[in-house]
């Protein structure tokens, strides 16, 4: 099978799962004890309100009868209206998506950019102050919870140094671009980054740490593997030795892993909006819980099912790329 | 049960491990201390105390500034606190000790710990054993509702169903006090019991994974089908040949597990959803509004939560290398 | 066939010892061998499995590894023109002709890998990057041993020349990259030249696209890239079909006599050595035990172990080219295992008091090329010196015990 068919297939599965995804999280209202309608009617409100207020949000409809438009909804990319807002939870999610996407990709580059060389620096100087470094650092990077973390950075950083700010960011890269290019101001370009800082490094921290071990483990195997001998015995640089032989083959299965560990950095993500008031969607649906706006709660939580399932499609896609041998099936 | 064999790698691993000794050093510690916090705590943890709010840790002198009126004036005094024996950790805003306040939280995160990873374990294995040993269509209902499951990031879903459900709990009473060996502590101890299911919900799949792949493997041994020719029954070859042999990746990774649930506990806690006010991750988030005068609040209960983590994870390293070197290289240092 | 013992050798290795420290004690995996080896001869080593053999290949190459270290001996390689050409940097590394390569600074010897020495594995399947094409793998061997020929200096560091920053451009920039275009182009000649047909497609393959013996050869090819003095081919065609097996043999033969190089020949299969040596030795417990031509050896196996090797009746016609089972099993290597002794008393058939008294020396036996580690070399077997037969079943008998569960090779 070719990597094309390959690959439309596991969309397929992925289309799937998300409907299977957007199923749960519509039932999720059903156990839920207590009425959408509790949270929206007026405390003193008559039977009679209550009942029309049921009859707007479409509550007095059959199960079967609210999925099916749930779901024809969603296919037209409408998620219903806040309660709380009055505007379309869409729209609201939307607006909100592009904070979230910023924060994990800084994230994961930040990741990326300490965790490899850290590891394979670690491996190729097994048992040298370097290599203890490293491994104590991931221990305490994969034990640290992360809102704590954040707070300590805060702490430490902002309220100790006074350096980096800690309020709502006031604005997001798009607009920060388009002053830069349009305006030619850099202001709004240094702003963001020093309110990305400390979210990245927070929500950063535990994967890079969990990288560092992965290959570190992982190219102290592929080191001892006899490839890597008769690349030296071929007098081929220990550069090409390290970064193009053993560590390619290390990273064939860090990807699988990092794949099903990207929800944890969605998970992380959640909680570090949190804790920096982070426009994104992960206090969107925090705030949403608590007040039970369900439009919001269900819209950001099949967006965020969705985006796991695409991330781990482009990493099947990635993994097949690397790795030759491969089967498709 | 443990072979000798598994004993002895277990030792030979500990004993040129100085990490595993380490990680068994912390483990036993915080148990001991979440089992007897009635003995050693110095004040009851929920005791408010105004008068004594903000009180720095041990060998720490804080300075502020305060509001005084003096002859009927206002001034601005400067006021020295100095941390005392009597409250090693300190105090938070409304003076409880923090001291007792950590002990007492090291029970909520290793009983959700605990019993969330067990009911994991049991409702995971379960299921993988069944979808494995069945396979056909069983085996794929079952494991697409798995592909489902992880498409939710854990902690999202935990956030979404803990929220969402309400913090049920209930109130178990402390022997130590009911049997009047201590006085001044809490008569109660509030177990959350929404928040343990749904620990247990979030992290069942990955169980059920390893139960299936091993009773995949194991029901094409010829053991397993000479069991079956002379007529076991199905549960009698489940409980006595593949869930033995399933169980040491089992155990490996429900050690990891405690250790993901403590954090995943301590995340729910902080944002308030879990129901009980006598938890690490609650206090970080009671302490977030104090950090500009009074930082230990955060702090210490998160180096608490560090801790006991690092300790699960060493230990966790110790049995995967001791266990099934088969697994990976070498973790951890 | 015939050796000119007035020649001078091209290689001579002197009291080797390579150690490995590990958790449980210092193995001694080479424990002090000599060896000389010629021009344009094949010499082979040949023994059991876990006696050394590949630890003596990798310690010539000076590819041993931490735990392991190369602890005493020399390497002495004789070549006019390293001494010219390194002779005034490292005046203690030249004698005469000769440059002893454990002197040499690890960069130095670095430099030596691929054009004066190289070496072919024994599982062409995981000696090759399963994840680069059998083409790039092959044009990097020869593309270094350019860098090499076009710039002694600048390989003589770790990263020669091409570090990090090199291959992280070399992501973006195609001509940034190692393999330059001219160097995939004599990697497809190279795997001409060792009988792969269609070489330009198969060296876009990658390794699991190839059979055994085709991708041994694609590692004879990568071999030859830097045009070596020494091939060393530890163990070339044990993976492989025995089919195939002849075919690879029948190729390095071939080479051998097209580009006069010398290969040391490791194996411990007696058929490979009776085809293709001129001369060998015989390995046991990290020693060399006997050392002669083929003839010599063959014919007149002084050392019972070796006698033992080769069966009752000694063959070259290669119907017995198996190893004959010996009693027993190859020694731990474990230092403070190791009894101070002949090693091979144990299992020797003929093993007489002396020899658990010290361990025999090198003794010259009938010509000076062929040479025993044996008491028997000067004086002939008496049953009446013998050791009873169960002397060693009541010293060790709890050992005896878990070898024979072992079992034998």
């Amino acid at each position: 099978m070719s990597q094309a068919r390959f690959l439309i297939r596991r969309s397929l599965q992925g289309l799937l799962v998300v409907w299977g995804v957007i199923t749960l999280v519509f039932l999720l209202r059903f156990i839920t004890p207590g009425s959408p309608v509790d949270f929206v009617a007026p405390l003193d409100a008559s039977p009679e309100l209550r009942a029309q207020i049921a009859i707007n949000l479409g509550l007095h409809q059959p199960i079967y009868v609210q999925y099916f438009d749930y779901l024809f909804g969603l296919v037209r990319g409408d998620m219903g209206f806040s309660y709380i807002r009055g505007r379309p939870a869409s729209g609201i999610i939307l607006s909100r998506l592009p904070a979230t996407i910023e924060l994990a990709v800084a994230a994961t580059i930040v990741a990326i950019i300490f965790s490899i060389p850290l590891g394979v620096l670690s491996a190729t100087r097994r048992h040298e102050p370097t290599d203890y470094a490293a491994t104590t650092f991931s221990l305490v990077g994969i034990s640290t919870p992360n809102f704590w973390l954040g707070i300590m950075l805060i702490l430490i950083v902002s309220v100790g140094l006074g350096i980096l700010p800690t309020s709502r960011r006031p604005i997001g890269l798009i607009p920060a671009l388009e002053m830069l290019i349009f305006q030619l101001q850099i202001s709004g370009i240094r702003t963001w980054i020093a309110h990305m800082i400390l979210p990245a490094v927070t929500l950063g921290t535990y994967f890079t740490a969990m990288i560092v071990r992965l290959t570190r483990s992982g190219m102290l195997d592929e080191l001892g593997q006899p490839y890597v001998k008769a690349a030296r015995a071929k007098g081929l640089p220990e550069t090409l030795v390290t970064y193009k032989h053993a560590l390619r083959n290390t990273m064939i299965p860090i990807i699988t892993v990092l794949g099903l560990q990207l929800g944890s950095l969605i998970g992380g993500a959640v909680i570090t909006e949190f804790v920096f008031n982070w426009p994104g969607l992960g206090t969107l649906v925090i705030d949403a819980i608590v007040v039970r706006d369900w439009p919001i709660i269900q819209g950001a939580l099949i967006v965020i099912g969705i985006g796991f399932v695409v991330i781990n499609i482009a990493v099947d896609a990635l993994y097949t790329k690397l790795n030759p041998r491969v089967s498709y099936e | 049960m443990i072979s000798d064999r598994v004993k002895k790698s277990l030792k030979r691993e500990l004993n040129h491990s100085l990490m595993a000794k380490i990680g068994i050093v912390l483990v036993l510690a915080i148990m001991l201390m979440a089992m007897f916090a009635p003995f050693f705590a110095m004040h009851n943890p929920t005791q408010q105390q105004l008068d004594r709010a903000h009180q720095p840790p041990l060998g720490v002198t804080q300075t502020s500034e305060e509001f005084r009126f003096v002859d009927g004036e206002r001034q601005i005094q400067e006021v020295t606190i100095q941390g005392t024996a009597e409250h090693p950790f300190g105090t938070d805003s409304l003076g409880r000790d923090l001291f007792s306040r950590v002990l007492f939280g090291a029970r909520t995160s290793l009983m959700v710990g605990l019993f969330g990873t067990l009911f994991a374990v049991g409702t995971g294995v379960s299921i993988g054993l069944v979808a494995g040993y069945y396979g056909g269509r069983v085996d794929d209902s079952l494991m697409r509702f798995a592909d489902i499951m992880l498409a939710f990031p854990a902690l999202v879903l935990a956030i979404a169903l803990v929220g969402l459900l309400g913090p049920l709990t209930v109130r178990i009473p402390d022997p130590f006090v009911a049997a009047g060996l201590v006085e001044g502590m809490p008569a109660t101890f509030v177990f959350p019991i929404t928040l343990t299911i749904v620990v247990g919900v979030v992290n069942w799949v990955w169980f059920a994974r390893i139960a299936r792949g091993e009773a995949l493997s194991i029901r094409q041994e010829e053991y397993v089908k000479a069991a079956r020719s002379v007529g076991a029954s199905d549960w009698t070859i489940l409980r006595q040949h593949i869930l033995p042999n399933s169980l040491t990746p089992i155990i490996v990774l429900a050690t990891i597990q405690v250790a993901a649930i403590i954090l995943l506990e301590s995340s729910l806690s902080f944002l308030g959803f879990s129901g009980t006010t006598l938890s690490w991750g609650f206090d970080i988030a009671q302490g977030r509004d104090y950090l500009g005068t009074s930082w230990w609040i955060s702090s210490i209960p998160g180096l608490a939560i560090m801790f006991a983590v690092i300790g699960i994870n060493l230990l966790g390293d110790w049995l995967r290398d001791a266990l099934d070197p088969g697994l990976s290289g070498e973790g951890g240092v | 066939m015939s050796v000119h013992t007035g020649e001078k050798p091209l290689l001579r290795v002197e009291g080797l010892k390579t150690r490995f420290f590990t958790e449980e004690g210092q193995v001694n995996a080479v424990d002090g061998i000599d060896l000389s080896i010629n021009d344009s001869e094949v010499f082979g080593i040949v023994g059991e499995s876990g006696s050394g053999k590949s630890v003596t290949a990798l310690s010539v190459l000076g590819l041993i590894e931490s735990p392991g270290r190369i602890t005493d001996g020399h390497v002495w390689y004789r070549s006019p023109e390293l001494v010219e050409s390194i002779g005034a940097d490292e005046p203690s590394a030249v004698d005469g002709e000769y440059v002893d390569l454990q002197a040499l600074s690890p960069r130095v010897r670095r430099t030596l890998r691929g054009t004066h020495f190289s070496m072919i594995f024994q599982d062409p399947m995981s000696s090759f990057n399963p994840s680069l094409t059998v083409g790039e793998q092959i044009a990097e061997a020869v593309e270094s041993q350019q860098r090499a020929r076009a710039n002694p200096r600048s390989v003589a560091s770790r990263t020669q020349g091409y570090g990090l920053s090199s291959f992280i451009m070399s992501t973006v920039m195609p001509s940034k990259r190692y393999v330059k275009e001219e160097s995939l182009d004599r990697a497809i000649e190279l795997l001409e030249m060792v009988g792969i047909p269609d070489p330009v497609l198969r060296a876009e393959e990658y390794p699991h696209e190839f059979s055994g013996g085709m991708l041994q050869r694609a590692m004879i090819a990568q071999a030859l890239a830097g045009e070596p003095n020494v091939l060393i081919a530890d163990e070339p065609t044990t993976a492989l079909d025995v089919t195939i097996q002849a075919q690879v043999l029948d190729l390095l033969l071939e080479l051998q006599e097209e580009t006069g190089m010398t290969i040391l020949l490791i194996t411990h299969n007696l058929g490979v050595v009776a085809r293709m040596c001129d001369r060998l030795g015989v390995m046991y417990a990290g020693e060399i035990v006997e050392r002669g031509t083929l003839h010599d050896v063959f014919n007149d196996p002084v050392h019972p172990y070796t006698q033992g090797l080769l069966g009752s009746i000694p063959d070259l016609d290669g119907t017995r080219d198996r190893l004959q089972p010996i009693a027993g099993n190859v020694p731990s290597l474990l230092d403070h295992e190791m009894p101070d002794r002949c090693f091979f008393a144990d299992r020797c058939p003929k093993a007489m008091q002396e020899c658990l008294e010290k361990p025999p020396e090198f003794g010259i036996a009938e010509s000076s090329s062929h040479a025993t580690k044996c008491y028997l070399a000067r004086t002939s077997y008496d049953e009446t010196d013998a050791l009873t037969e169960d002397y060693f079943s009541s010293e060790t008998a709890e050992t005896q015990q878990i070898e024979s569960d072992g079992g034998t090779q």
